[in-house]
């Protein structure tokens, strides 16, 4: 039911794609980047590739990985990257070797750290600064591979067909807030939410609803009823982002 | 001004719902799919309803132009419907042997509808066009359907999309979709499937959500229909949600063509639950093969009621009746735009009218304008086409058109 591919595409741009907002939230993280300036590149055969950015404590993240990156990272295939992702892979870099203490010294904890926010426990969420850091970070992480999902997957690409161009805004409270651009069928993650004309909205209450959903313990559909999941204009485009949001659920079980 | 309603009791049965029904209310009549938008502008629960008004649980009155999404056409609790169904409920409905009433509507059916040549009874319109894909199977031997996009024939698994839960590829791997009024596409779906096409099957014309509702192009159907015929395909016309505001005898006899299979639910015995699926001779045999039953199909009372409804539509000439009826709406509807200008659009057949504010295509004005027409006692929805009924007086439209004008000064006011 799920897609090796579709996955490495999700385990790029959703997983590691959440490291730059990580560095940017968590002063651990941030610390871990430290003073180092590297380009990680990232390419799998047949799937995505994307290149990490690190200097002075923050990180970007681009599509595409070009030569100029210090350390690369290629994979044959997209099981293989997967691999990486879930611990049962160990990468060899085909570019960069000399650099590879920035691997085990600052990826390898950055994503370990990431983990912890994105499958946290009960008694870590208790804590209102991490509750609110994990909670972001899910957040971004969804929206970024509801995008993945409705451009890669074969019932993901049947729902976004039905979606109009426009720009849907997903939002949890007054703190929290993404955009998904869609244009020809295809999604994005709005990098500017500000300049975007919002055709449709989605708003949880606030995060601690947002949360709930992410974490199945309520329904979008009741919460619609109760007020806690407000959908207003093009609500067609927000059907099939949810959708594709059952769909999220799936691969990242 | 109007008095702008309370939903007080409404939420509090809502909460209560939520505890033991999936979504509180699920479904077409929930807040999610009935595009509650805010859910403070709706009520959730009626408690009961005469001629073209129903009563909330916190007794607010709302002239209802959803008409339970179709069936109430004569009026809520039409005498003369009421009073066959009680006659018959005297003498029973749900029996080991079907009544006569079921060979009497039959044959009333078959008087009234174009291309009726027999009369297959159930529920719910679902039941009709699922009987109606499994009589052209079975006629055909074959497998794919054509659908035009932005159909609706129901929620059986092969009418949903790939992507909806519960669905499984295997459930819509013989669904072929093409444009609505896209005569090229139908050419070239036959030529590319030949021999396998079991059925075309649309909507007499599009009547999607979130969109304008869009007549046949001229000369469409009957492109349609000598496709069908060169391919032998069969040609099923789902007039669930029309069936009756157009014509009596059918939508496909209004639009100048016959089908060869037509599903009927909705307005066919004003709210009593029945569907019927009629079609052509040729096709009786193929129907009686089916194993396609449930235990209420053939309850007498819907059929006794079905019967005093299409007579009293023949009487009242009601397609003309409901078509007058909204031309006069739609029109005073757009007066009143116009007088805070603002631009509603109308789309679809004046009985089944499909409103939409273009000044804003996010429909969010839309939207808003639909909410303040709620609280007032008018109710709207903002995603579907509305439902005229014969019992609206000429008071009930005017205070319509009352109403639509203060919601319109109210979003002038709001956004200036």
């Amino acid at each position: 039911m799920t897609d090796p591919r579709v996955l490495s595409f999700i385990n790029l741009h959703a997983i590691l794609g959440s490291i730059p907002l990580l560095c940017a939230l968590d002063p651990v993280s941030a610390a871990l980047v430290g003073k180092h300036t590297i380009d990680l590149g990232i390419a799998v055969k047949g799937g995505p590739s994307g290149c990490l950015s690190f200097s002075e404590g923050r990180c970007s993240f681009r599509e595409d990985c070009d030569d100029d990156c210090d350390i690369r990272l290629s994979f044959s295939r997209p099981e293989r990257f997967n691999g990486m992702i879930d611990g049962t892979v160990t990468p060899i870099p085909t570019k960069g070797l000399h650099r590879v203490l920035f691997l085990t010294k600052v990826f390898i904890p950055l994503t370990d750290r990431l983990t912890a926010f994105l499958r946290p426990t009960k008694e870590a969420l208790a804590d209102p600064d991490f509750f609110r850091i994990s909670t972001t970070l899910m957040f971004h992480l969804i929206v970024r591979a509801v995008c993945c999902i409705g451009n890669e997957d074969a019932i993901g690409c049947a729902s976004a067909s039905y979606i109009t161009d426009g720009a849907v805004c997903l939002s949890a409270g007054e703190e929290l807030a993404f955009v998904i651009c869609a244009k020809d069928h295809r999604l994005s993650v709005s990098a500017d939410p500000q300049k975007e004309t919002i055709t449709a909205q989605m708003r949880f209450a606030d995060m601690k609803t947002a949360r709930a959903l992410f974490d199945g313990e309520i329904n979008a559909v009741a919460s619609v009823g109760t007020g806690d999941v407000r959908i207003r204009g093009m609500i067609s485009q927000v059907d099939n982002i949810n959708r594709i949001l059952d769909r999220v659920a799936l691969y990242l079980a | 001004m109007h008095d702008i309603h309370q939903y007080t009791k409404s939420k509090e049965a809502f909460s209560r719902a939520a505890r033991v029904i999936p979504s509180g209310i699920y479904g077409h009549q929930g807040p999610a799919e009935g595009c509650f938008v805010p859910i403070e502008a709706y009520p959730f629960f009626s408690e009961r309803a005469q001629g073209s008004y129903f009563w909330d649980v916190d007794g607010n009155r709302f002239i209802d132009y959803m008409c339970a999404y179709g069936p109430n056409i004569l009026g809520y609790n039409d005498p003369e419907v009421d009073e066959a169904a009680r006659r018959q409920r005297e003498q029973g409905d749900c029996i080991t042997a079907p009544s006569e009433r079921m060979i009497e509507f039959a044959e009333l059916l078959v008087d009234t509808v174009a291309s009726a040549d027999w009369a297959f009874f159930a529920k719910n319109g679902n039941d009709a066009t699922t009987g109606a894909i499994l009589c052209a199977r079975a006629h055909t031997h074959r497998k794919k359907i054509v659908f035009f996009r932005g159909y609706y024939h129901g929620v059986a698994p092969w009418t949903q999309k790939i992507d909806y839960p519960g669905i499984l590829e295997e459930d819509v791997a013989n669904n072929i979709y093409i444009p609505w009024n896209d005569v090229e596409a139908l050419h070239r779906v036959f030529d590319e499937n030949k021999g396998q096409i079991a059925a075309v099957i649309g909507q007499p014309y599009m009547h999607g959500n979130f969109a304008d509702n869009e007549l046949p192009a001229p000369g469409f159907w009957q492109t349609v229909r000598r496709l069908c015929t060169e391919n032998e395909a069969v040609l099923i016309v789902d007039d669930v949600r029309a069936g009756f505001r157009l014509d009596l005898a059918g939508s496909d006899h209004y639009f100048g063509f016959e089908a060869d299979l037509i599903c009927f639910c909705k307005a066919l015995a004003n709210g009593y639950n029945v569907s019927a699926l009629c079609g052509k001779e040729f096709l009786k045999n193929a129907m009686s093969s089916l194993s396609y039953t449930g235990s209420y199909w053939l309850s007498a009372v819907p059929f006794a009621a079905g019967i005093a409804c299409i007579n009293k539509m023949k009487r009242l000439d009601l397609p003309r009746l409901l078509a007058e009826k909204g031309e006069r709406l739609c029109a005073g509807l757009i007066g009143a735009a116009k007088q805070y200008g603002y631009d509603l659009r109308v789309s679809g057949a004046p009985s089944l009218f499909y409103l939409r504010l273009a000044d804003d295509p996010s429909l969010s004005l839309h939207q808003e304008w639909i909410s303040e027409c709620v609280r007032r006692g008018v109710y709207f929805t903002c995603h579907h086409n509305h439902f005229m009924n014969a019992s609206l007086s000429d008071a009930d439209l005017a205070e319509t058109v009352a109403v639509a004008e203060e919601a319109f000064s109210v979003l002038r006011k709001r956004h200036g």
